[in-house]
């Protein structure tokens, strides 16, 4: 008897809790409909599907300059971000507790302070430093934006590090450098790089830096899309935001199928000695330790 | 020992000067430029406090903020606690639903908002339906719709943070508490909410702290100018170029998300320490 109510009770919550996703998912959903649609009022569900939007966005140069400014941006953002974001990462690991704390609390700051400051203060900055519309400008803004998520992801990958690896290499006499991009860097590298990709969707989407800091030959899609949103009506806006859509989708199942690959290898050692440390980790440590060794 | 401590500051070293230079150093000169731009006055702030319409402002994008964080604590308990009670693949599944709309850009979401709610658009159509009269469907281009705009943005980090603090309640309470004889919604009331609500509780003040500083949505859906503060700012940068007001609102703007932040990040430590899962 009581299972009955409780169950209706479970039943009873489903209801709005799906609704609540429902409002969340389906506005997400609704411009790739939108997108196929040929009228130049919105439609939501559209009467002639057809692929004009698409069209006159690959044929616009405007457009086109747009995507490969933020590709431009978005890439420059990832490299500088992994790189600054991963030698921090390994850094905190090696620091006293207290400086660490502080740092820490540096390292948070872009994402704790809104975008607006951040934005006119750079604008301001920048206009003063003459770089103002640049391509690098930019790319700086964003990649100290993007720093503490590279940092949250790539920490936390150390953190899973197995310590004993690179104490092996290097009491056989490989050097940091050595030791790192032999033995480290192998065990972290699907973290650095969920982080760089990481760092291009956040350039990539990234929207009040942009308008602020990008000129009017360096304008990023988003930047203008927002025109597009206040200064006309353009109905390829629906085609632009599939497209954007599709851009972290791609991302995800290329961060997946990479790191599929490396799970499916650390497993097959595993299922050799099923201990994380067998002998053919061993191995390889000494393989890659010893030619350092014999150049003694 | 010292050897790796200097390992670790020389790797820290380009991060830091780089976030120095790049990030600290604009940030200063906004809360400088406060007071000495244009020579030493507190011109910026005095307007702020004597013009009406900047307290106005003020008012309202607390008060916007205030009831999106509402809203958003209570669909995203409801939301979580449903998620909590289910398990295996349909937890993951709707676990992802709730991960989905993360990924979207900022601008399509409030862009497929403003062809949802604009005149003679599906909720308009959907109002009437029900029968609601015209002047009460005037939806777009109001702070219901900016709330509505921001709601649906925030959700997905108020059901996780919620979901997150559910899921470490062990289940082990509960049981203790229905074999005990509790009913269902007692056991609710008197063990998990109560047990959840701090986790709850963080997640909102976090959507709070990012609320107030939001732009786009405002200036999207808003239908005016300068709603938020956020707005007014950029509106001093782009328009008026005063460049002393706009710094002061942003070094207030500055000032109380950083306060605000730091102390959810000291709660949370304790909380953190008391759980026995920080050491330090």
């Amino acid at each position: 008897m009581t299972s009955f109510w409780l169950n209706l009770g479970k039943a009873a919550l489903a209801v709005p809790a799906l609704l609540i996703l429902a409002f969340l998912i389906v506005p997400s959903l609704a411009v790739v409909p939108m997108s196929f649609s040929d009228s130049m009022v919105y439609k939501l569900i559209p009467e002639h599907p057809s692929l004009v939007q698409y069209q006159s966005f690959i044929s616009s140069d405007g457009w086109i300059s747009a995507l490969l400014n933020s590709f431009k941006v978005a890439i420059g953002t990832a490299l500088l971000a992994t790189t600054l974001g991963c030698a921090a990462a390994f850094g905190l690991t090696r620091i006293d507790s207290r400086v660490r704390a502080i740092l820490q609390g540096l390292f948070v700051l872009p994402q704790a302070v809104p975008s607006i400051v951040i934005a006119v203060a750079m604008y301001f900055t920048y206009s003063k430093l003459g770089i103002n519309g640049s391509i690098i400008g930019i790319v700086m803004a964003h990649t100290a934006m993007a720093l503490p998520f590279v940092l949250m992801i790539v920490g936390s990958a150390i953190h899973n590090l197995e310590p004993s690896l690179a104490e092996a290499s290097r009491s056989l006499g490989s050097n940091s450098v050595r030791t790192f991009f032999r033995v480290t860097m192998p065990q972290v590298y699907t973290g650095v790089l969920g982080g760089a990709l990481f760092a291009f969707h956040f350039s990539f989407d990234e929207v009040v830096l942009s308008l602020f800091l990008t000129g009017a030959s360096t304008k990023t899609l988003p930047v203008k899309i927002w025109d597009g949103l206040f200064f006309e009506v353009s109905p390829i806006l629906p085609a632009i935001s599939s497209l954007l859509i599709l851009i972290p989708i791609v991302l995800f199942v290329l961060f997946m199928t990479i790191s599929a690959n490396r799970n499916s290898r650390a497993s097959a050692h595993a299922s050799d000695g099923a201990r994380p440390l067998d002998a053919q980790d061993k191995e390889e440590v000494v393989m890659i330790a010893s030619p350092a060794e014999q150049s003694l | 020992m010292a050897n790796k401590s200097f390992d670790g500051y020389t790797l820290l070293a380009p991060a830091v000067v780089f976030l120095c230079f790049v990030f600290v150093y604009p940030l200063i000169q906004v809360v400088w430029g406060s007071f000495f731009y244009g020579g030493f006055s507190f011109n910026g702030y005095a307007r702020i406090w004597a013009v009406p319409v900047y307290r106005q402002v003020i008012g309202t994008t607390f008060r916007i903020a205030l009831f999106s964080t509402g809203i958003c604590i209570v669909l995203g308990y409801v939301v979580a606690y449903f998620i909590s009670s289910t398990h295996g693949v349909l937890r993951r599944v709707l676990t992802a639903a709730v991960v989905i709309p993360l990924i979207l850009n900022v601008l399509v979401r409030n862009y497929v908002w403003i062809i949802l709610l604009q005149r003679n658009g599906p909720v308009d159509h959907l109002l009437s339906a029900f029968g609601v009269a015209g002047d009460s469907r005037e939806l777009l281009h109001s702070e219901s719709a900016v709330m509505i705009g921001m709601v649906s943005s925030l959700l997905p980090y108020m059901i996780l943070s919620t979901l997150a603090s559910l899921l470490a309640i062990p289940e082990q309470l509960r049981h203790a508490s229905t074999s005990l004889g509790s009913s269902p919604i007692r056991t609710f009331r008197r063990v998990t909410l109560p047990l959840s609500l701090p986790g709850a509780a963080a997640g909102g003040l976090i959507v709070f702290i990012i609320s107030v500083g939001f732009y786009i949505t405002p200036a999207l859906l808003g239908g005016r100018r300068d709603l938020m503060i956020s707005n007014v700012i950029a509106f001093n940068v782009n328009e008026t170029l005063n460049w002393k007001l706009a710094f002061a609102l942003g070094t207030i703007l500055l000032v109380c998300t950083v306060t605000a932040y730091g102390a959810y990040a000291s709660w949370l430590k304790k909380k953190l320490i008391s759980h026995g899962r920080l050491s330090y």
